[in-house]
């Protein structure tokens, strides 16, 4: 599924965290959001699943749209967008329950009661997150007795378990180490053959190695947008140059 | 010069910090000291069948097993109160209510109804439940009264137990397409249960030792038989003390008595504490 903002602003209380935001986001791709702390990418990602509506006195000008619709139509149920556009926080947030328990929670609170069906989309989730093999024996464990990164990569099965169309991903390898976040990337290659994956990070190799475009954002303002190789060897602009030859940031 | 000045702040400090740890050490001090004096007065009349008969010849005899019962009841029922309508309030502090102001005010105001002495409950539950509301001097009308008593300690810990909840775990679930209330229902809740068992508990402790609440609504003198109904009056630990250490016939001959019950009712506060550390520790890590 596509994703597109056409002219976002967005306030916190009177603080213009994002100027007037053009995108369009292809559909089973992954892009990347690079910028300097504060600049507004993490909200901008947040948009898109109305994660910010939880923030009180926020406002937002313009529209976004998850594929053709506006998602802040007031037609639109918050809680079946979240179930099409599935988020991966920064920190992993397993729930205090089983492994098995945590990928089965989103299909439980959206109606699901076939055992079955449940049974299987759990282990389906946890093999597309490439976690299967570390877990299979212990299924009714405590998720809080895995490390870290098989933490993160049991919240990206949980995300998965509800087939969501789109995957937003709000720095999800910053709080590991290199080899589970080297997993992470692998997974969200794997990934964007059948999800469109948004992926924030303040790692650029990171976002050059794992998107396929980039979008460099400052002080609230969408700089540059373009295929990542592009940002990266030949930017357009010279604040991309800079933040992304290490000058400033 | 320069060397007596830092002994001199030395000495200062050992000064204090004795004082303090004196001072600490006097507070267990006076709990084993009120324990060991009632144990000591107390345990001698301790045996099956004071717990488990009624008083006999003009309360000079026999057990304070009704009066075990009627406190049993009491707690029961006004946990039937307090409990839903507590832990009701709490969530909607934490979870619900946008509006800081309104959360201050009610904050404020529960710690308001904390604060009036347990005589005034008493009074308040007398001239509401027992008369206006027809309940009659009862098991009923002494649960709501003390259900009253117990709401701000249960609303309080509701609230900082959910408090407690990591903000995570909420986005967590929401982001996954659950609604606030199955947030609550199916995360929030299960995290903050042990916590919410802990207030439960401890606020067990309180209401079955208070006496005031239930002196003009609930508690019999002396009552032969348990109560069938709701609507009977019933004998209560704290109540029955009062009585066999006042007015009985033969005040001095019923003294290690008053003290039994005592070790009854200190047991059953103390057990009950002993419980909330339990659940506290098992379930949090």
């Amino acid at each position: 599924m596509k994703l597109e903002a056409k002219n976002v602003n967005f306030f916190y209380g009177d603080f213009h965290a994002l100027k007037d935001i053009n995108m369009q986001i292809d559909s089973n791709s992954v892009t990347a959001f690079i910028g300097p702390s504060g600049c507004g990418k993490s909200t901008f990602l947040r948009l898109f699943n109305r994660m910010n509506d939880l923030i009180d006195d926020t406002h937002l000008e313009g529209e976004c749209l998850v594929g053709d619709q506006n998602i802040y139509d007031k037609s639109v149920s918050v809680d079946e967008l979240r179930t099409t556009v599935g988020m991966v926080f920064q920190k992993p947030n397993p729930f205090p329950k089983s492994i098995f328990e945590n990928v089965a929670y989103g299909l439980r609170v959206n109606g699901v009661k076939d055992k079955k069906i449940i049974t299987e989309t759990v282990e389906k989730s946890l093999k597309q997150a490439a976690l299967w093999e570390e877990v299979k024996d212990k299924l009714k464990k405590s998720a809080f007795e895995l490390s870290g990164g098989q933490q993160q990569r049991l919240c990206i099965a949980r995300a998965l378990a509800i087939s969501p169309s789109v995957l937003l991903m709000d720095e999800p390898a910053s709080a590991l180490d290199p080899i589970s976040t080297s997993k992470i990337e692998e997974l969200i290659f794997e990934l964007k053959h059948n999800y469109t994956v948004v992926i924030v990070t303040h790692n650029m190799q990171q976002a050059a190695r794992v998107s396929d475009k980039t979008g460099f954002f400052m002080l609230g303002e969408l700089i540059e947008f373009n295929d990542t190789k592009k940002i990266f060897l030949n930017p357009d602009k010279e604040q991309t140059q800079n933040y992304i030859t290490g000058r400033f940031g | 010069m320069q060397k007596n000045k830092f002994t001199g702040k030395r000495a200062n400090q050992a000064i204090f910090f004795s004082l303090f740890r004196l001072m600490s050490y006097l507070v267990v001090g006076i709990l084993f000291c009120i324990i060991g004096f009632i144990v000591i007065r107390g345990i001698g009349v301790i045996n099956w069948e004071f717990l488990t008969s009624a008083p006999k010849d003009g309360m000079t005899k026999g057990g304070i097993f009704p009066a075990i019962i009627g406190t049993f009841y009491l707690v029961i029922g006004s946990m039937l109160v307090a409990f839903p309508i507590g832990v009701m309030s709490g969530i909607y502090m934490n979870e619900y209510a946008t509006n800081k102001y309104v959360v201050r005010v009610i904050r404020v105001m529960t710690n308001n109804l904390g604060g009036i002495p347990s005589i005034v409950f008493g009074l308040f539950g007398m001239s509401l439940f027992v008369n206006k509301l027809h309940f009659g001097d009862s098991l009923l009308a002494g649960s709501f009264t003390l259900g009253l008593l117990a709401l701000p300690l249960i609303i309080r810990v509701t609230e900082e137990a959910l408090k407690a909840i990591p903000d995570t775990y909420r986005q967590g679930s929401l982001a996954l397409g659950a609604t606030k209330l199955t947030t609550i229902r199916r995360v929030i809740l299960p995290a903050a249960f042990p916590n919410v068992m802990t207030g439960l508990i401890l606020s067990i402790g309180r209401v079955s030792g208070e006496t005031a609440p239930i002196l003009f609504t609930a508690a019999a003198y002396f009552l032969p038989h348990l109560p069938t109904s709701v609507f009977d009056q019933v004998m209560a630990l704290p109540y029955h003390l009062y009585v066999i250490a006042t007015s009985g016939t033969d005040l001095e001959a019923t003294r290690p008595m008053a003290y039994g019950t005592a070790i009854v009712l200190i047991a059953i506060v103390l057990i009950m504490n002993l419980l909330a550390n339990i659940v506290r520790r098992r379930f949090s890590k």
